[in-house]
């Protein structure tokens, strides 16, 4: 399960789950399992929580990777990028 | 769409078709052991239950296309369990008549079967989901 920040940030802004599920075009169930990690939103439902707290998705979900590496190293495990 | 809006809908056609495809197998049943009706005939009422479940799952369909995902996912995993345990009474059951002479089980028993078995699985996936 993927971690979330969801829950202070609606808590910032003083919404309900019930609110935060009506800006979303999601019920408050679902809003409420997320909050509690029971379900993983789909990748356009995490897009437009991200647009609605205007921060990037990988500030509000945590896969417990602690970063990422550049799309040049990950392509090439040994590290090295192909001279050019 | 609210969830709440989606099972309305849901129920207003669900309770109806419901009542017809009761009526209408039973009443079926009853007409064809008691009177002289012609099998034409008989067959041509029979397609008011069949009419019934299909617009039962029709409106099951309508459902779950209008709720959110999350309640999507519990619809799914209700309806697999339903299917499931219809194949497994199904073949089971199937598999004892061909090998071990059990009695005949109607195959009419296969959509209450499944309904049931649908219902309780969807209601005690939400009750552990918190969805109530």
């Amino acid at each position: 399960m993927i971690k979330n920040h969801l829950k202070p940030l609606r808590g910032e802004r003083g919404w309900s789950q019930s609110t935060l599920g009506d800006h979303l075009g999601v019920s408050r169930q679902t809003i409420n399992a997320i909050e509690a990690g029971r379900y993983d939103p789909s990748l356009p439902l995490a897009f437009k929580i991200s647009r609605l707290f205007n921060l990037p998705i990988e500030s509000i979900f945590e896969d417990g990777e602690s970063h990422l590496l550049p799309i040049s190293l990950n392509t090439y495990p040994c590290g090295k990028a192909p001279i050019r | 769409m609210t969830p709440e809006q989606a099972t309305y809908r849901y129920f207003k056609v669900f309770v109806p078709a419901q009542c017809v495809y009761a009526a209408g197998s039973i009443g079926i049943t009853w007409v064809g052991e008691n009177s002289n009706l012609s099998s034409t005939v008989l067959y041509t009422l029979a397609f008011v239950p069949i009419v019934a479940i299909f617009v039962t799952f029709w409106a099951h369909w309508r459902f779950a296309t209008e709720i959110d995902e999350f309640l999507q996912l519990i619809q799914l995993k209700g309806t697999l369990f339903g299917i499931a345990c219809v194949m497994v009474v199904a073949s089971g059951w199937g598999t004892l008549e061909m090998l071990a002479d059990a009695p005949r089980l109607s195959v009419f028993w296969l959509l209450p079967i499944f309904w049931i078995a649908q219902s309780v699985a969807t209601a005690f996936i939400s009750k552990r989901e918190g969805v109530f």
